[in-house]
């Protein structure tokens, strides 16, 4: 097979589609929320079309230092993630059936584009979320950016923000679309 | 420039492979404790420490409190008090219009006997019945809850002491008389007691989908008093037994008079036998109340006589047996269901009395058990042995005995003076012998003194090793008349009530609280939640509540804080009105404004940090 891909390469890719695919179906982030009253946490678990957890009583919590309500209503984001990772997935396993290694540096190339409009994103939500308080709120605190990963701590709350299942499989779909282009390493 | 791609490349697809494959997925662990071994000291036996909990549940009726006491066992802490037959400003029981209903217009409830409903003889951990010897009531309360959902006031049966049994699968609640008196409570002179006057057994039901219970007939009886009783077991399933004193039908002075017969008598009778003839059109219909009458039909009703004035009768986890206390005779009677079956098929029936076959007492009664010295026997637990523990109120102790032999095994002093005793579930089919309380009637010298009147106390007996041991003490307000135990697990309770999109009254959203005035009535669809009433979103001050002096104001409110633990308490300011709302909860309370003025409402449950500020108005304009 000149020029194309090996077989090994080719599969590396098709497994790469099939985890983009599982992972819309899987929370991607998270952040947890411990008080002494709360020692079993809180959640917001963030899917890539759903909100899940405990959105009501966080939000009942929040309105006393002025944040604003959380709802998949207001992350737009979740009414077209699903299409653009499921683009993505069929874009990997176009690459695995076709084979050719141009399309590769299209493909990482699409993977460190959404990634970083990704990140981008959930930065400019947590930060919106938490300077943007009502100064009219009982409680006033300085404003903060929890952390997309790793801990925090606001009023009696101690945050933990995590990376869940679906970002890890996207993460290794990733590595395989990486593995197969330095399989076809010149040597 | 062309080599540092692969360098960066490469550590970064270091650290996602990193964070793929090494990633921590296990959520935050809870440690386990290491269980000690060997012997545990007393303290040990009932030390639960934080964050683990009892392995029972205990729940003692609250006697003239109106209130059951549920206690976590073997710590003996008590847990929760909940409101049954009487009002009670801690819960809003007794004031929303709902329970304010249930209760009848009764300030007061004498709670004697609570019973576990039982799938198979085994208690299932679904509801709790009580009932009422002071206002002749009968209450199911709803264990995923711990609310009393239906109270029923059953007419005749006047004061229902001997109550409540269970049938081993829930069919019937069966509420015998303590007192006789004419159908309906109407006058009559008690010169006409042995005419006019007699005991009515109730058999009540539960209609399981709309919670709420009804008399499915009655039976008339001899104008005695009907002490305790028990629903048979297994062999005996379709069978129960009732204790019965004053056959003497003394009207005055009952210590004398009610007490001068060797003889009372357990009445025996099958519940399946009756039920049939009910079917088939053998009862009376009178006031609504089917109703059968032993001197008109034959009813399947047996007397057995007993010693004297007998108190408990307990039937043996097997369902073989009944055991009957002496009160006044110093002994124990252990009957067999099955000699006594044998009697009526051979009618060993030595006379009738009031249309009743009184069986022979030789042919039906298997042993006299007499411990020495033991007096005041009252009532009898067992254990997964199948062994018997009768409280002894007199001699004040716990003997351990064996219903097949009649021996003593054991003893063990109680302060002082044990009414009933419950061991862990100790009427069901399988006991499990792990404790034993003694339910004691005086605590004397056991306490901190609270001046001439002292608590109750309530004793846990480890029954672990053969030694019977007092291991904790604990004070109670009165009176625990008899108590039921069960393993924590069986009980699922609820943390938050359900959203029900179809109640006309609740409202969950705050868009959609509202005031709405229909003529002089006006309706509140309001909603509490951490820390805040709204009774109307659209309003200036949306927790104010502006009525008409004489309008009736019927305020429903929902607490939308769907969080464990959480309840909202609704309080007027001299008003006299107060009720809770627990998390996801729809209350109604109804009254009308019948005094002008300016009268705060407030948060009474503590709620959150600013519970204080949980506070609007109700304005009463002068007509």
């Amino acid at each position: 097979m000149s020029k194309g891909l090996s077989t090994v390469s080719g599969i590396c890719l098709a497994v790469a589609a099939v985890l983009q695919g599982i992972s819309i179906l899987l929370p991607w982030w998270g952040m947890k929320f411990i008080a002494p009253q709360y020692p079993e946490g809180l959640d917001i678990v963030v899917y890539p079309y759903k909100l899940e957890g405990r959105i009501d009583i966080i939000n009942g919590l929040n309105h006393y230092i002025g944040m604003k309500e959380f709802s998949a209503a207001t992350f737009h984001e979740l009414d077209y993630l699903p299409y653009v990772i499921g683009a993505m997935a069929i874009l990997t396993l176009i690459a695995a059936i076709v084979r050719k290694k141009g399309i590769l540096y299209v493909l990482i190339g699409l993977f460190v584009i959404g990634g970083t409009l990704g990140i981008y994103d959930m930065l400019h939500w947590l930060r919106s979320f938490g300077t943007e308080l009502d100064p009219h709120a009982p409680i006033k605190i300085s404003p903060f950016i929890p952390p997309i990963i790793g801990e925090n701590r606001i009023a009696n709350f101690i945050t933990y923000s995590y990376f869940s299942y679906g970002s890890f499989l996207i993460g290794a779909a990733f590595l395989l679309v990486l593995l197969s282009l330095w399989k076809e390493r010149k040597l | 420039m062309k080599k540092a791609v692969p360098a960066v490349s490469g550590i970064l697809v270091g650290f996602l492979a990193a964070t793929v494959f090494f990633a921590d997925f296990t959520t935050q662990g809870t440690s386990t404790s290491a269980t000690p071994t060997g012997e545990k000291s007393t303290a040990e036996k009932v030390y639960i420490p934080f964050g683990q909990q009892d392995e029972y549940y205990m729940f003692a009726s609250g006697g003239h409190s109106g209130q059951l006491f549920v206690y976590g066992v073997p710590s003996m802490r008590r847990i929760r008090t909940v409101p049954v037959f009487s009002p009670d400003s801690a819960t809003g029981y007794g004031f929303d219009k709902e329970t304010k209903e249930m209760l009848g217009g009764f300030r007061w409830g004498d709670f004697h006997h609570p019973a576990f409903s039982e799938k198979n003889g085994e208690y299932d951990g679904k509801y709790m019945f009580a009932t009422d010897v002071a206002n002749n009531r009968v209450a199911v309360m709803d264990l995923s809850t711990f609310v009393v959902k239906d109270i029923l006031k059953v007419p005749n049966t006047v004061g229902p002491h001997c109550a409540a049994f269970v049938t081993q699968n829930s069919e019937y609640l069966f509420l015998p008389t303590r007192f006789s008196a004419p159908i309906g409570q109407q006058y009559a002179s008690l010169d006409d007691y042995k005419t006019k006057y007699n005991g009515f057994m109730s058999a009540v039901k539960m209609n399981e989908k709309t919670k709420k219970l009804e008399v499915a007939w009655q039976v008339k009886l001899p104008p005695w008093s009907y002490d305790l009783s028990d629903a048979g077991k297994k062999v005996s399933g379709d069978w129960a037994v009732v204790t019965t004193y004053n056959t003497e039908e003394a009207t005055t002075n009952m210590e004398i008079n009610a007490s001068q017969k060797d003889r009372d008598y357990i009445l025996l009778f099958n519940w399946r036998e009756l039920e049939k003839m009910v079917r088939e059109g053998k009862a009376d219909t009178i006031n609504g109340v089917k109703i059968i009458d032993p001197l008109k039909v034959k009813s399947g009703l047996y007397l057995v006589p007993v010693a004297k004035s007998p108190h408990g009768v307990d039937v043996t986890p097997d369902g073989k047996r009944f055991i009957a206390s002496g009160k006044l005779a110093p002994a124990m009677t252990v009957f067999s269901f099955e000699k006594a079956f044998e009697a009526i098929k051979n009618n060993k029936i030595t006379e009738q009395v009031k249309g009743i076959p009184v069986l022979d007492y030789a042919s039906v009664m298997e042993r006299e058990v007499n411990p020495e010295n033991a007096l005041g026997p009252l009532h009898t637990q067992f254990d997964d042995k199948g062994m018997a523990y009768t409280t002894m109120f007199i001699s004040s102790e716990i003997v351990k005995w064996d219903p097949n032999t009649g021996k003593t095994l054991d003893r063990v002093p109680v302060q002082y003076s044990p009414g009933h005793s419950v061991s862990a579930e100790g009427d069901s089919v399988s006991p499990d012998g792990r404790y034993i309380v003694a339910l004691n009637k005086l605590a004397k010298d056991t306490y901190l003194s609270v001046g001439p009147s002292h608590p109750e106390s309530m004793q846990l007996i480890d029954l672990a090793s053969d030694k019977m041991r007092v291991i904790q003490s604990a004070p109670v307000d009165p009176e625990p008349h008899y108590a039921q135990m069960i393993k924590a697990d069986k009980i699922k309770t609820i943390e938050v009530y359900p959203k029900d999109e179809t109640n006309p009254n609740a409202v969950y959203q705050q868009k959609n609280a509202r005031i709405e005035r229909k003529g002089n009535e006006v309706h509140v669809y309001g909603l509490a939640m951490r820390s805040k009433f709204i009774f109307d979103d659209k309003a200036k001050r949306k927790d104010t509540i502006e009525v008409k002096e004489g309008d009736k104001v019927v305020i429903h409110l929902t607490n939308v804080d769907f969080d464990e633990d959480i309840t909202h308490g609704f309080g007027i300011n001299g008003y006299d009105q107060d009720i809770e709302v627990q998390p996801g909860e729809t209350k109604t309370l109804e009254f009308v404004a019948n005094k002008a003025g300016t009268f705060p409402l407030y948060c009474t449950n503590f709620c959150s940090a600013l519970h204080q500020e949980m506070n609007g108005y109700l304005l009463v304009q002068p007509k």
